[in-house]
């Protein structure tokens, strides 16, 4: 089971891979990593329908935000799941990722542990 | 005889007639009044002939002269000058003639022709002179007017002047005022101006709080989440070590990782209070939201002030405190935004027990913390004080503690924001805060709100 982290800092990589360790040595999770929209786009493209399960997404990314990748995603794989994750926990980005078909909204610091239960519920489905 | 009278009796009478313009005074009126009995007297006894008849004539001549001398000798009638020399001739013919006929009939009628010669010059002269003085007198009643007219302007003048001056008095008063509204206004401008600077300067600095507060808050998030992490690393190590036979290999690594853990605690209580510092920032430079709703300010005082107490009471170094309300239940519901107005009583309340704290800590037996929380309906207003008999505020910081990021707190406690986001959400309340204190014995910070007349 592939799940895609998008985030413009790259050590959301170390961080999630240590913090599911147990998930990934022993429940079958893959971790993929983007550093930009754009390159989170080209993992996708790879495969039409992609071997991506869920996508996990940082909104506020240098170059293409995470809600206009949203958007491009939700144009071409309507079924993929889209979670965002934001520092910004404000409204006006909630209302927007929700309005354009994300399944979540995560505000930073995240609670690994409701992401856990989530992720978990992904692995099992 | 009688045309001596005659003339004494014409220039009293013209005297007491030209008295109307020229207001003698009442001394010359009388000497007029009486002359004039005289001449009538005198002329009645003329015409009667009754004797004796010299004396008589003298005292005719002594009334004209004494009519001459007067009116030559009294500074008020000197312009009659003319008029007084007019009879002069005649008089002084009638007088020669007298004499000469009193003394010497004989002589008399031998210069009888001669003095009755004299007596026509002395008549044209009488009548030169008459014109003389008439043309004088015209001219004088020429000057008169001219003098009269030339006085009148004079005093419309003056009249002009003084309504100017006075128009003038009004109008530098009324500029005077003018200018006292203007320099007010000024002032009021200056001041306004100054605040409008102070408050973008605020916004600016609040906006660059917001920015700096998050790009901050990611990297910090990335120490606190691998602190944790390695926490429970260390956690999952810690459980496999009993495993591994023990050896002093083993009891110097359990040793050192005995000692990452107690650094990573401090990494995550180091963490955790940059993140706390951080959320504030936000806090205080996030604009106004929520709505102003009629509150029961004494119920929200009430189980705000009691949930900084049990909020103290399970954090570290929690104290003793005694927590006085004395609440005016007669207050009427205020329009305040509840949440906003919570954390100014929380704030405050927490304050009074840090500063109070830090008095406990100097180890006096006698002291006991004691907060008290008074609300009051001053009509229009309603006041709200936070008193504390903790160690006071020293007069030279009191102004700089609403200022951002002013704090008195050593080390790990505050983040000198939680006073001027009192001070901020008070004034977006159109209220005041005031600190009194006294060093050693109290603090107290009053809050004044308006009540709303909605
Ligand atoms: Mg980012």
């Amino acid at each position: 089971m592939k799940i895609l982290v998008v985030d413009d800092e790259r050590d959301v990589e170390a961080l999630f891979r240590q913090k599911f360790r147990k998930e990934i040595r022993n429940e079958g999770l893959e971790l993929l990593f983007a550093f930009s929209g754009k390159e989170a786009l080209e993992i996708l493209e790879k495969n039409n329908p992609p071997q991506v399960a869920s996508v996990f997404s940082d909104i506020n990314m240098p170059g293409m935000s995470g809600l206009e990748m949203l958007d491009i995603i939700k144009d071409r794989f309507p079924q993929l799941r889209v979670n965002m994750i934001s520092a910004y926990g404000d409204a006006d980005n909630y209302r927007k990722a929700m309005r354009s078909g994300a399944r979540g909204f995560y505000t930073k610091p995240v609670d690994f542990e409701s992401l856990r239960r989530e992720i978990g519920e992904i692995l099992r489905s | 005889m009688i045309l001596i009278n005659l003339i004494s009796l014409s220039l009293l009478y013209y005297l007491k007639k030209s008295s109307g313009a020229q207001e003698f005074p009442e001394r010359l009126h009388r000497y007029f009044k009486y002359g004039m009995i005289a001449a009538g007297v005198l002329i009645a006894l003329g015409i009667s002939n009754a004797p004796p008849e010299i004396l008589f004539e003298l005292l005719s001549f002594v009334l004209v002269g004494a009519v001459i001398y007067l009116m030559l000798n009294t500074p008020e009638l000197v312009y009659l000058k003319t008029l007084a020399i007019t009879p002069l001739p005649i008089v002084g013919v009638k007088l020669l003639e007298y004499l000469v006929r009193t003394i010497s009939p004989a002589i008399f009628e031998i210069v009888e022709n001669y003095l009755d010669a004299a007596g026509v010059f002395a008549f044209i002269w009488a009548v030169t002179m008459w014109l003389n003085h008439r043309k004088q007198m015209k001219e004088i009643e020429i000057e008169r007017i001219i003098t009269k007219e030339q006085e009148r302007q004079l005093r419309q003048t003056e009249e002009q002047k003084s309504q100017l001056e006075l128009l003038v008095a009004e109008r530098t008063s009324e500029i005077l005022s003018q200018k006292e509204e203007l320099q007010h206004a000024l002032d009021h401008l200056r001041a306004t101006q100054e605040q409008l600077i102070q408050q973008e300067k605020l916004a600016s600095l609040g906006q660059l709080t917001a920015g700096i507060a998050h790009e901050i808050k990611n990297p910090l998030n990335f120490v606190n989440n691998f602190s944790e992490l390695s926490a429970d690393f260390l956690h999952e190590i810690s459980e496999e070590m009993p495993k591994i036979p023990d050896s002093p290999e083993k009891e110097n690594i359990l040793d050192l990782l005995e000692n990452i853990k107690s650094n990573l605690a401090k990494i995550r209580h180091h963490g955790s209070r940059a993140d706390s510092i951080v959320r504030s920032m936000l806090m205080h430079s996030r604009g106004g939201t929520g709505t102003m709703d009629p509150t029961d300010l004494n119920a929200l005082i009430r189980e705000y002030s009691n949930l900084a107490f049990h909020g103290m009471r399970a954090n570290p170094n929690p104290i003793n405190v005694d927590i006085q309300l004395s609440l005016d239940e007669n207050l009427p519901k205020i329009k305040l935004n509840s949440e906003d107005f919570s954390r100014v009583i929380l704030n405050l309340v927490k304050n009074a027990f840090d500063a109070m704290r830090e008095k406990l800590s100097a180890k006096n037996p006698e002291y006991k913390a004691k907060v008290e929380i008074r609300t009051r309906d001053l009509g229009d207003k309603v006041l709200i004080e936070v008193e504390d008999n903790g160690p006071g505020v020293p007069d030279q910081i009191r102004d700089k503690l609403l200022m951002p990021f002013f704090t008195t707190k050593k080390g790990t406690e505050g983040t000198g924001l939680g006073l001027s986001i009192t001070h901020d959400i008070i004034k977006s309340h159109e209220g005041t805060l005031e600190i009194k204190s006294e060093e050693g014995k109290f603090t107290c910070f009053s809050i004044l709100l308006p009540k709303s007349t909605e």
